[in-house]
């Protein structure tokens, strides 16, 4: 417990840190919720219009379920990509004595590249006509008959846009995830070991259980960052082609931008916000669960 | 974009109401756009700003630089602010989050869209119809250019800064490799295109990412059957793409797609990518603007293009209302006048600009708003004076594009769905019943 003076001054230094968050993302939500139930066109008046843009929401509009159910798919590649590929490779790090800095700084490269390069750079690799590296690459191993468009194909395309945003931070969940492991006990893993455990079995018992906190978090950050992915697939295929990698955030930005509906485009941006939190909720419900 | 950037922009789209509120005193129209044009004070020199969506090293930019310094020669303390957003998206982002702020500047871009056209019936924008007329310069333009700019109900709000017809180039050697003639008829291009894949070449070039080029096509056969019509009752919902002319354009999408008249993959390819495709002589045919002239019509095109490009123009259809010199010519984004900040200085910048500007303008090698005869760059191919006379020939009906006619939401499914019915992935029924149900829900919001 903290002496009353002291309080004070934590107080007043979280002040600052305060204002400015419940400033730049409390009151926009509040704002944001305040207008949902508005029809308003930026520049006309506003129209009160009760639940009506929650009724269309969740009612009558066929693309944003069908955005809906595209971040869903994104957020599945994504998590894939980054919570099982950033584990593996952490994994793989430990095993390794030499270059291991090399590698972790390697890895997290594609997390400081600007999204708009990294646009250009898939745009470049899932490239048909002139075939892009990936077309190429299939080609020259005999599985010419594979190549294809892959942004215009309604079947990849969810999955085309979503690998470049999980690729881009898989490093970041990497060296997380690989400090985690450096801190397990190495006194239980080979204590496990004496008493004839093999990799896979002191993985599970020993390796993952330690880690499960910061597995946890980090889970917690790829969800929410991928239920509000919007550049990748924005600056790749726009949503396109049709709504085949429409994303609700994609959507969202369409409808306040493109067609001026702020008023509806509030209340998705409220739906995200719910979305994010039931998510994360749910995710801190399932580890308490396993942790009791 | 920036997701920071990106969320910073829907805190101030939240924010808007606030700062409306805030603002409200400047939204009223002021005396400038109820009467007339007449402004009273003295010029006072101080820096406009104008919030353009054109190439930051494009002919306008550069001209209006240099005109803005000589004038500021003049009226020493006056510079122009130019801030640029070529990507039109993005610029429709800043500008509509600036008009629901009303932070507009002095001058801004915009098409003759209805959301213009809402800003103008709320006189937040000045008459430039009157303002012309005013500065004594409506004889120079080009009707077209003007036409161009026009709402629906003849009214003026926009001044046009460049001109230009849309054509089809076309690779005279793929043609005589496939057997393939000119099209004639727009029917000409689906027999066309079967002719060219089964030699192996791809068809048409297009650049399915930005959606507009796509919606061109869509557009062809209503204009040819019904001129500006089906489209002015289209957009208010009181035509629709079941009856004849709709179902016919639509048809006739499906029959490209049928045909693979575009090249694989071309919803996702650039503006540059489709270009390429059909300046490295891959690509047969390539619907594209004057404004690309200096691209392809000089000698900044491939050695083995020069003697191989050629163009014709929108063919026709049977029974069709519009003549064959009558085709989509867009004099670009027009730029507006804000009502609220129009004071003696801007009218008096506006003047001078616009009676420099064309003879600046003409340097470029591109026809121009006005009259006024570009200059023809020295490395220019023969198509080039060629494009520049049929520029000069172009008859009184344009086709007006539909992406600055449809309401945004409708309009943005429709580029949506021509793609999957370009590749094929949607059916004539389907694609019809879709977006009629669209511009039926959301047309009212615009035209009432």
């Amino acid at each position: 417990m903290l002496p009353q003076r002291s309080r004070l001054s934590v107080v007043l230094f979280l002040l600052p840190a305060l204002l400015l968050f419940g400033g730049g993302v409390l009151l926009p939500i509040i704002q944001s919720l305040v207008l949902s139930f508005f029809s308003w066109d930026g520049i006309s008046d506003m129209t009160f219009v009760g639940l009506q843009n929650y009724q269309r929401l969740l009612g009558g509009d066929a693309i944003f379920w069908t955005a809906f159910r595209n971040q869903w798919g994104y957020l599945v590649t994504c998590i894939l990509l980054q919570m099982g590929g950033g584990l593996l490779l952490a994994c793989l790090l430990m095993t390794i004595t030499r270059g291991r800095e090399i590698i972790k700084v390697l890895y997290l490269m594609p997390a400081v590249i600007s999204t708009t390069a990294i646009a250009l750079l898939f745009q470049r690799i899932y490239s048909f006509d002139p075939a892009g590296l990936l077309n190429s690459v299939l080609k020259s191993i005999g599985l010419g008959g594979l190549a294809r468009p892959w942004l215009s194909d309604l079947h990849t395309v969810l999955t085309a846009v979503s690998i470049p945003e999980g690729w881009r931070f898989l490093g970041l969940y990497t060296i997380l995830l690989y400090a985690a492991l450096l801190s397990v006990p190495q006194e239980l893993e080979e204590a496990a070991r004496l008493d004839g455990a093999n990799a896979w079995k002191v993985f599970t018992t020993v390796r993952f259980p330690h880690i499960k906190p910061v597995w946890a978090t980090t889970l917690i950050m790829a969800t929410t960052y991928a239920l509000r992915g919007f550049d990748v697939p924005y600056l790749l295929t726009n949503g396109g082609p049709g709504q085949a990698s429409e994303l609700v955030t994609t959507y969202m930005y369409k409808t306040a931008f493109t067609s001026t509906d702020y008023g509806y485009a509030s209340s998705i941006a409220v739906f995200i916000v719910l979305e994010c939190l039931v998510a994360v909720g749910a995710i801190i419900a399932l580890t308490r669960r396993e942790a009791d | 974009m920036k997701r920071s950037e990106f969320l910073g922009l829907m805190a101030a789209a939240a924010l808007a109401p606030s700062l409306s509120a805030c603002g409200g005193k400047s939204a009223e129209p002021t005396a400038a756009s109820s009467a007339g044009v007449a402004v009273s004070g003295d010029i006072k020199p101080r820096e406009i700003s104008w919030l353009l969506s054109r190439p930051a090293n494009g002919a306008v930019i550069q001209a209006m630089t240099q005109i803005a310094k000589d004038y500021a020669q003049q009226q020493p303390g006056f510079s122009l602010k130019l801030i640029t957003t070529p990507d039109r998206p993005s610029y429709l982002q800043k500008f509509q989050t600036l008009a629901a702020a009303n932070q507009l500047p002095e001058l801004f871009d915009t098409d003759a869209t209805p959301y213009a056209q809402k800003l103008a019936k709320q006189g937040r924008m000045v008459d430039v119809k009157a303002l012309l007329d005013d500065f004594g310069m409506t004889d120079d333009f080009r009707p077209a250019a003007l036409d161009y700019q026009r709402f629906d109900d003849g009214s003026l709000y926009m001044i046009p800064l460049e001109f230009g017809i849309e054509l089809f180039w076309y690779n005279k050697a793929l043609l005589s490799k496939a057997g393939v003639e000119v099209p004639e008829t727009l029917a000409d291009f689906v027999t066309a295109s079967t002719s060219l894949r089964q030699a192996g070449i791809t068809p048409i070039a297009l650049d399915g990412k930005d959606g507009w080029t796509l919606e061109r096509y869509i557009a062809y056969y209503p204009f040819r059957l019904s001129g500006k019509e089906y489209v002015t009752k289209l957009k208010q919902g009181q035509a629709t793409f079941a009856e004849d002319t709709g179902r016919a354009a639509v048809q006739w999408i499906k029959d490209l797609a049928d045909a693979e008249a575009f090249q694989d993959g071309f919803s996702s390819a650039g503006y540059t990518d489709a270009q390429n495709l059909f300046t490295s002589g891959k690509a047969a045919m390539y619907n594209m603007g004057t404004w690309e002239l200096q691209s392809l019509a000089t000698e900044a095109l491939p050695a083995s293009m020069r003697d191989n490009i050629g163009y014709f123009t929108l063919p026709t259809v049977d029974g069709a209302k519009t003549a064959s010199n009558e085709y989509t010519a867009p004099s670009g984004i027009g730029a507006a006048v804000n009502a609220s900040t129009f004071d003696a200085l801007v009218k008096d910048f506006l003047k001078y600009a616009l009676t420099v500007y064309p003879k600046l303008y003409a340097k470029g090698g591109l026809p121009g708003p006005t009259t006024e005869a570009p200059v023809m760059p020295a490395n220019a191919l023969p198509i080039y004076k060629q494009a520049l006379a049929d520029a000069d020939k172009v008859g009184s009906t344009a086709l007006m594009p539909w992406d600055t006619q449809l309401d945004p939401t409708s309009n943005t499914l429709l580029q949506q769905e021509l793609t999957l019915l370009a590749q094929g992935n949607l059916g004539v029924d389907e694609f019809i019943k879709t977006m009629d149900q669209a511009i039926a829900t959301n047309a009212k919001k615009y035209f009432n």
